[in-house]
């Protein structure tokens, strides 16, 4: 029993990070119709600015707590910058065009991101400090659960509720479901669409990064390629769960990862990948509109 | 008040709208019509600045207003009420309300302002907390209209608020569209296909055949002149 809970735990951690950056996949989806291809890149890129700020602030002497909050803001805002910046030069000048051709954008975004961050910082992998101490009370409970698994899905389960909020009672928010649900009609409102589509960009970022620091300081490394496989199974995810949908995304990521960490425990870790996207196939196949999806999907 | 001159309006390539002039006058209630695809939505899109005109100059309230964007033109006061009606189908009537009124920050006067399109159409107060896809198609174009005056417009742009409904609900909706008029003093510009209505309805009248306004006049000199009885009257 403690080794299911254990492994079912820790396929909660692992799709609270899925979950994150399937947020921003989703929001994007459900408010442009574009699968944003460099998401994961900005993930990585916000692991990559946590190191650099978590380092820093070691040579500080400032303590663990206060590090793992200021390199997730830091890289939060940092990675918000990337896909506000993204969005502009990449997209918004294609909004006109054929689907295909953001699509393309995006990919090659994608590859340019990856070997920007090769070329300036390094190829290799870098080690990522532990950013989540370990918690005294937490020590009877260590073989079904760690504290940074437990600090991760706090986390997230936080973000996830406020994220809900700001979409569901914020002026903003209902101007991001106003745009994805008619674009023509919120202009005629009175909303600036542009404006509410880099807003989407920038928290979509904004989630991924801080996924990116959590997991990368669970993990303990990092390198320019960490976007692309986690991009994918955020997809993935967001696929699985219903693109379009917040809690179809949720959902998603949370389905994900635990069929990940059970196959990994039941039958073996080089098995994981394969029931995951056998599973995202099954629900093609049988929901082809994802979990939670709809005919017409609730977006944003 | 609103003034179109020599607007020339272009999808791509084709050009939808051929020099057309328009003139509206405070307080009063026009109506632009003609068949279909003649060019009445484009006109309206092209004056809330979503196709934006190629040529020709728009003026509200003396002011150029051609190259603004769609929120600018909203906040100057110019409100649609667009064809199809097009309510936000998941958000709430509520919601869909407060989207009308998006640009504005005083709190206190948009309540006012609820109260006050309630009054008008007492079944959206009923419905406020259901999605605004699951009302009737009048009760959609009651909400579009009162999405429309959250914005407090100076003018109102109508595109066919009869389509598709009984003949009871346009009744209903076309005498609170004179309502609006005279209580609020809002200045209506409205699009319809139903010219005997139309005319019945407004003060002066535009015929848009192909892009080209042909013919302009009053209300009562179009419902008496013969080309627009036999083409839209049907008499």
């Amino acid at each position: 029993m403690d080794y299911f809970l254990e492994l079912f735990l820790g396929g909660l951690t692992r799709g609270s990070i899925y979950a994150l950056i399937a947020l921003g996949y989703t929001m994007v989806y459900g408010i442009i119709g574009l699968i944003n291809f460099a998401h994961g890149e900005i993930y990585m890129l916000g692991a990559f600015t946590g190191l650099i700020v978590a380092s820093l602030l070691t040579v500080f002497g400032l303590n663990q707590y206060a590090i793992l909050v200021l390199a997730s803001l830091v890289a939060m805002v940092y990675a918000a910058a990337y896909g506000y910046t993204v969005e502009k030069i990449a997209y918004r000048p294609l909004r006109q065009a054929s689907r295909l051709s953001p699509l393309i954008s995006a990919i090659g975004m994608s590859i340019f991101l990856q070997n920007y961050v090769r070329l300036a910082q390094t190829s290799d992998f870098l080690p990522f400090p532990a950013l989540i101490p370990d918690l005294a009370f937490m020590e009877p409970y260590a073989h079904i659960i760690g504290s940074a698994e437990l600090v991760i899905l706090l986390v997230t389960a936080m973000v996830m509720l406020l994220l809900t909020a700001v979409i569901r009672f914020t002026r903003i928010g209902r101007a991001m479901r106003a745009t994805a649900q008619d674009k023509g009609m919120a202009m005629l409102v009175g909303v600036d669409v542009n404006r509410v589509i880099s807003i989407t960009f920038m928290i979509g970022s904004a989630l991924a990064a801080l996924g990116g620091v959590l997991i990368a300081s669970h993990i303990g490394q990092i390198n320019f390629a960490i976007g692309f496989i986690a991009g994918i199974k955020a997809f993935t995810a967001a696929v699985l769960g219903g693109i379009g949908s917040i809690p179809g995304a949720v959902l998603g990521g949370f389905v994900l990862g635990c069929t990940e960490s059970f196959a990994t425990g039941y039958v073996s870790s080089d098995y994981e990948d394969v029931f995951a996207f056998g599973l995202l196939v099954l629900i093609l196949v049988f929901r082809p509109a994802g979990i939670l999806g709809r005919a017409a999907a609730e977006k944003v | 008040m609103l003034r179109l001159r020599n607007v020339k309006t272009y999808y791509g390539t084709i050009q939808a709208l051929r020099d057309v002039t328009i003139e509206v006058a405070q307080g009063e209630i026009i109506t632009l019509i003609g068949a279909n695809g003649a060019g009445k939505t484009t006109t309206l899109m092209s004056i809330s600045g979503l196709t934006p005109p190629r040529q020709g100059e728009i003026f509200f309230m003396d002011e150029p207003i051609q190259m603004l964007s769609p929120e600018k033109i909203v906040a100057l006061g110019i409100s649609q009420v667009p064809e199809g009606r097009r309510i936000f189908p998941q958000l709430t009537v509520r919601e869909n309300l407060e989207m009308g009124a998006f640009l504005r920050r005083d709190r206190a006067a948009i309540l006012q302002d609820l109260d006050y399109v309630f009054s008008l159409f007492p079944v959206l107060a009923e419905r406020q907390r259901q999605a605004g896809g699951t009302l009737s198609g009048g009760e959609q174009q009651m909400l579009a209209i009162s999405r429309a005056l959250m914005a407090r417009p100076r003018l109102l742009l109508l595109d066919e608020p009869s389509l598709g409904l009984a003949p009871l609900v346009v009744r209903q909706i076309f005498a609170i569209i004179r309502r609006i008029n005279k209580e609020q003093g809002t200045t209506i510009f409205l699009v319809e296909q139903n010219a005997n209505l139309a005319l019945h309805v407004a003060q002066r009248g535009y015929v848009m055949e192909n892009g080209r306004i042909v013919l302009a006049d009053t209300a009562a000199n179009l419902l008496a002149n013969e080309a627009v009885k036999k083409a839209y009257l049907g008499i």
